[in-house]
């Protein structure tokens, strides 16, 4: 079985057992637990299993009130998970990530036909873009929940996705829009937008957990590594596999890297590998 | 490499250790932890509770009375028991929740009660001469009674706060039985006067209910 396979398979399985809260009257009564999922996943899903972590640290600093508990158990989860894999779990398991999966191949045809979309994507100031992430997991998870409430599962795009669209249409009529769903509604729309121009857009530049998760890949068990005394560079790896956009033959456990495996699989060299130290 | 995986283990330790204290209390840091069980927590007040502003929506508000409770079981002890007194407003709420901040004022000035938002109260008021039994439940601090109570008022399976909740007495196939109805977040309204005016049309349905049918209750 192919690496490529073996991660489909992963991500359809963590997909499923991310949703297996929903009800099927006198035959299965929903699996709801107390924890948190360890990638990005709402519990405004009608059929989600737990919680989204954001919401737990939100809730834990909320107003100052710094409910130790609840912001250290949605931690501990994630760093339990990214000191075994670091963002591995970005790669194998986040139900987003298998989402752009599928979005990521009309973005990778996008970028390809568009050379404007690739030059955007090589401009010198990209990689600065990436630290958007830990200012919206700082900026909106933690500073505007203490400072004025305000926290990012309000007007988060996934909420939207798994729990605002699916809600709306099993209860028709029974829900009208509240203060933010006007807003979360154009960076729903946006992160639509995000997700099929830019392969893993969403995951580079934005995502609160893919910024919790980053800094796990330096110390992190699994990691993907590059023989480079063998490597030839002929970037076949970064500009054809990659889809965290990454320059691999230079990477040195790289904070972007969700060990996907594709430039393992593209390597005609057979120079990188899945590495366990 | 050697240092690497000294890192990973101490780490692991770290977190295996901190994790099981969290979640099953073995009160290795008793000072910061105290005595709370994270697990029921979360599933409780997250994972099984319909966060409004997660789904940026508000239920609409249908504000008929039923009999039926939202989860079958029968009304609790206290319910019956005020019921002979007046009818009752029940407003249940959580610690982080914008639209409960946002409702808590108007339901201060309509009962002329004041509370914190931590705060689980429980006072008789006086409404139009008549006697409500007023309750603000925060579901983060109430007792178990009052969190089992949630679920039997949740009229429409929401699962959603801010509920308010009016339980008021109506005639049913030959007795007089408790009825309520419940309605949540911001009520699909846009402006606090509009809530205002729906909450109060909420209380004066029930409070003429209980008028009219007051004679036949029965405490059993
Ligand atoms: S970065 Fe976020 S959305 Fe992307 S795979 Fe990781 S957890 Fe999921
Ligand atoms: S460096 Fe390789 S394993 Fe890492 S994200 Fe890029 S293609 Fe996937």
């Amino acid at each position: 079985m192919n690496l490529r396979f073996r991660r489909l398979i992963s991500q359809v399985v963590f997909f499923f057992s991310a949703n297996l809260g929903f009800k099927i009257e006198g035959i299965f009564p929903g699996l709801k637990t107390g924890f948190c999922y360890p990638f990005f996943y709402c519990h405004a899903c009608p059929s989600a299993t737990a919680a989204c972590p954001l919401r737990a640290i939100e809730i834990g600093v909320y107003e100052g009130k710094w409910n130790w508990k609840l912001i250290f158990y949605p931690i501990l989860i994630i760093s339990f998970v990214g000191v075994i894999s670091g963002r591995g779990v970005c790669g194998w398991a986040c139900p987003i990530g298998l989402l752009q999966r599928v979005t990521g191949k009309v973005a990778k045809k996008l970028k390809k036909k568009q050379p404007f979309l690739k030059k955007l994507g090589q401009h010198r100031l990209e990689p600065y873009l990436r630290y958007l992430k830990y200012i919206v997991f700082i900026g909106l998870v933690v500073v505007t929940p203490i400072l004025v409430g305000f926290m990012f599962t309000d007007i988060c795009p996934v909420g939207y996705l798994v729990g605002t669209i699916p809600i709306s249409i099993l209860n028709p009529g029974e829900f009208s829009p509240n203060e933010f769903f006007y807003i979360a509604l154009v960076i729903f729309i946006l992160f639509i937008v995000l997700i099929f121009t830019v392969e893993r857009g969403w995951c580079r530049y934005l995502c609160p957990i893919g910024a919790m998760l980053a800094p796990f890949n330096k110390v992190s068990k699994y990691q993907v590594s590059v023989d480079k005394d063998q490597c030839i560079h002929c970037n076949i790896c970064s500009n054809e596999a990659c889809p965290m956009g990454i320059d691999v033959p230079n990477m040195e456990r790289d904070p972007e890297c969700i060990l996907c495996g594709k430039c393992i699989e593209a390597c005609p060299k057979d120079v990188i590998k899945f590495e366990g130290r | 490499m050697k240092k690497m995986s000294v890192v990973q283990v101490a780490l692991l330790v770290l977190i295996a250790v901190s994790f099981g204290e969290l979640v099953f209390d073995f009160s290795v840091y008793e000072e910061l932890f105290l005595d709370f069980n994270i697990y029921d927590d979360v599933h409780d007040t997250i994972v099984s509770t319909l966060c409004l502003s997660c789904i940026k929506l508000d239920p609409v508000s249908r504000l008929d009375f039923v009999f039926e409770t939202g989860n079958g079981e029968e009304h609790p002890e206290f319910v019956w028991k005020n019921l002979t007194k007046g009818p009752l407003f029940i407003e249940y709420r959580s610690d982080v929740c914008k639209a409960c901040d946002d409702m808590a004022p108007i339901v201060k000035d309509i009962f002329n009660v004041s509370f914190e938002k931590e705060e689980t109260l429980y006072k008789l008021v006086n409404y139009s001469g008549l006697n409500i039994h007023f309750y603000h439940i925060n579901l983060d601090h109430a007792s178990q009674a009052q969190k089992d109570s949630f679920p039997i008022y949740d009229k429409d399976n929401i699962k959603g706060v801010p509920m308010f909740v009016v339980i008021t007495v109506k005639y049913d196939r030959g007795t007089i039985k408790p009825c309520y109805t419940a309605a949540y977040g911001t009520l699909g309204l846009d402006t606090d006067e509009e809530r205002r005016d729906l909450l109060i049309d909420m209380i004066d349905d029930g409070v003429k209910l209980y008028e009219q049918n007051r004679e036949g209750y029965k405490y059993p």
